[in-house]
């Protein structure tokens, strides 16, 4: 008999053993934060995640914006797909056109709720009834100068485009440029250039039925502003990415630029006093009162058809986005990723970064900029797949290029860009 | 033939003019992954660096996977280097000597594999790879570069069998030397030069790859050096040292390999034309 109760004991203990551990809930999470001290503060953030949560493992796997336009569909359609993905509003219209994205409706009104979104953040990705990622960070285009080099001209902060050519010309001596505007065919000066249209009132690119709405006066005005100022850059400029525009920057060879963030050069390569940075909003039309420009919110979606997945992913989303946790997430490049929660702006974990204390004043100017970041394709609240082709294939900045390089006026570079933008549209 | 004066001032200018050419770029690298990163930015560009730092370098190798890249890219580089080599050198001879229905036109059929854009079998072979459990292994770039060089290194490799005197294979021949043995210890030693030519090629195609590696590897940890050297380097903020400094980085190890494999070519075929 004492044998067995002993059997029956060990038998029932085997048993619930069994039942108290189970594998965990293995999440794969492609983000395109690949430099090396962004991957390292991730993984801080995943061990102390995974180590909260022992019925979840969340397992980084960095990638390259280059390549992920390619390599996400393939995955997916392969089956070795991840389960969260990073995304750009574009990036996230062509993950739904594959039936990838999972829309993260009841998540997003939780947070929303707990932290609330700043709502520049979280529209572009709100659309056809669902919200289809979670807003992680956001990134918006300031104009950065110096100090020192506006006092020694006698200049003031340019507000408008009259006040900001002016100044660019007084600044523009010595072998010094007064600005620095890139004209490459790429991102980059898509952003630039959108950064002006917004601030001309041209920042719808379709009408309310999909059509193009590029071709019209504001845009038209941007454009020719764009031209004047890009003849004050460096002749190089027509080439040029993010890195160096920060550079042209950095070596006091620009006067003012427009970039998302020059801190991290700035502090690092520049070795200039912080108080010298300054940093406002992209000054607009002559005819208009408000700055406004161009804001990439950054976010999250959740590509899993597996519920415990799919739980297990916003359990770790939601982590996140708690400000004890957010602030250590946005300082992986402090300066650079600005918050998309209103908790997140005050957060603690994000003020007390060392490089966010030194240029305290500049990063809340960013912020400020940022809760009128628009972005081109997401301004009407319809969204219409053909944006994934027209960021992709840098039509604005190839119109751009028809007048700064081609030397056409800027009523048929915008001409042409309609052009463009139709026949992608209505293919 | 004595060279006149004004001849041998054209013929050294042409020459340092073309090691100018092809030698500043390098040199632009090199010296700028040793200046401080002031110097680096500066508005007036230094030619011969006014700062020595080696800081970029610690970074390079405390603060990245670059030694683990490095070691990707020679695996990959050097293991898909051997088999095509092991694979062209059969293969050429097959076209070169053998006599098999369709020969001719085979060989010019191969080459068409060599006029596909990568990027058109890029998703075709990411499927292929998935299902055969490829992907996010250092084997599968092996065989997609294998699959790439091997077309041009078999032409390549035939024109050199082609330049071998037929009287030398006829005598082995006489001597009762299988194909086999023929290729292996008549041909082979004769053509090191052209199997140092295809070994430079493949190495370089596979070494520089950057297309499928940057697709069919996943994780971090099986990265060859472009990949992984485009992810250190950022998008939006570059630090142009560390860039450098890895460009720099990336480069010695070719020189130097290719500094003993090509002088130990240049004897295996100073050997050969003695024997």
């Amino acid at each position: 008999m004492k044998t067995r109760l002993i059997a029956f004991a060990g038998f029932a203990s085997l048993l619930m053993a069994g039942t108290a551990y189970s594998e965990p809930v293995n999440i794969t999470f492609w983000h395109m934060e690949q430099p090396p001290h962004r991957v390292q503060r991730m993984q801080e953030l995943l061990d102390e995640f995974n180590k909260a949560h022992p019925d979840i493992m969340v397992k980084q796997e960095p990638q390259s914006w280059g390549e992920v336009y390619a390599k996400a569909p393939a995955a997916f359609a392969a089956g070795t797909g991840p389960d969260l993905l990073f995304g750009i509003p574009d990036f996230t219209t062509v993950i739904k056109g594959i039936d990838a994205v999972v829309p993260v409706d009841d998540l997003a009104k939780e947070m929303e709720s707990k932290h609330g979104f700043v709502p520049a953040t979280i529209a572009p990705y709100q659309y056809d009834g669902h919200t289809w990622a979670i807003p992680a960070y956001n990134m918006a285009i300031s104009m950065w100068y110096r100090n020192s080099e506006f006092k020694a001209a006698g200049i003031e902060v340019p507000k408008t485009w009259s006040e900001w050519k002016a100044a660019a010309e007084k600044l523009s001596v010595d072998g010094k440029y007064g600005v620095g505007l890139p004209a490459n065919k790429q991102l980059y000066t898509d952003q630039t250039v959108y950064a002006l249209m917004v601030n001309s009132g041209a920042q719808d690119i379709y009408n309310e039925d999909g059509s193009i709405s590029f071709d019209k006066p504001e845009t038209v005005s941007a454009f020719e502003t764009y031209g004047a100022l890009q003849k004050l850059s460096p002749p190089d400029s027509t080439s040029w990415t993010w890195g160096e525009a920060e550079a042209c920057f950095a070596s006091a060879t620009c006067g003012t630029i427009l970039q998302f963030s020059v801190i991290n050069t700035y502090e690092t390569q520049a070795e200039a006093d912080p108080a010298d940075l300054g940093v406002a909003p992209v000054p607009h039309a002559d005819d208009m009162t408000e700055s406004g420009t161009i804001s990439y919110s950054n976010a999250i979606m959740l590509t899993t058809k597996d519920e415990a997945k799919q739980a297990a992913a916003k359990t770790f989303l939601a982590w996140l986005l708690e400000p004890a946790n957010y602030g250590r997430f946005l300082t992986m490049e402090p300066g650079l990723f600005l918050p998309v929660t209103n908790d997140g702006a005050e957060a603690e974990s994000f003020w007390s970064d060392p490089v966010v204390t030194k240029y305290k004043s500049q990063v809340e100017t960013m912020i400020a900029n940022s809760k009128n970041g628009k972005l081109f394709g997401f301004t009407t609240g319809k969204v219409f797949p053909s944006i994934g082709a027209i960021s992709g294939q840098n039509v604005i900045a190839e119109s751009l290029q028809k007048m700064v390089v081609d030397g056409d006026s800027a009523a048929d570079a915008v001409k042409y860009g309609q052009q463009k933008m139709s026949e992608i549209a209505g293919k | 033939m004595k060279r006149t004066w004004p001849q041998s001032i054209a013929l050294f200018g042409g020459l340092g003019l073309l090691a100018a050419v092809i030698g500043l770029p390098f040199w632009w690298v090199a010296s700028g992954s040793i200046k401080v990163p002031r110097e680096i930015i500066s508005r007036v560009p230094t030619m011969v660096p006014h700062s020595f730092t080696l800081q970029h370098f610690e970074k390079l190798l405390q603060s990245t996977d670059f030694p683990g890249y490095l070691l990707n890219s020679m695996v990959v580089a050097l293991f898909s280097t051997a088999f095509t080599i092991a694979l062209a050198l059969p293969a050429a001879y097959a076209f070169f000597r053998m006599e098999f229905p369709g020969r001719a036109a085979l060989y010019r059929v191969i080459l068409l594999a060599y006029a596909f854009p990568s990027v058109v079998v890029l998703i075709p072979i990411y499927g292929l790879f998935a299902r055969l459990g490829l992907i996010d292994t250092r084997i599968g770039l092996v065989i997609v570069n294998i699959a790439f060089a091997l077309p041009f290194s078999i032409w390549m490799m035939r024109s050199f069998l082609a330049s071998v005197p037929r009287e030398i294979e006829e005598a082995a021949v006489i001597d009762g030397a299988p194909p086999r043995v023929i290729l292996l210890r008549i041909l082979t030693p004769l053509i090191a030069p052209g199997i140092a030519s295809v070994s430079i090629f493949t190495f370089i195609a596979s070494w520089t790859e950057y297309l499928f590696a940057s697709v069919l590897i996943v994780s971090d940890a099986k990265r060859t050096i472009p990949v992984g050297f485009a992810g250190i380097i950022g998008q939006y903020q570059i630090d142009w040292g560390l860039l450098l400094a890895g460009a720099t980085a990336a480069t010695i190890p070719v020189v130097i390999l290719f500094a003993f494999v090509g002088r130990w070519f240049v004897s295996g075929l100073t050997e050969g034309a003695v024997k």
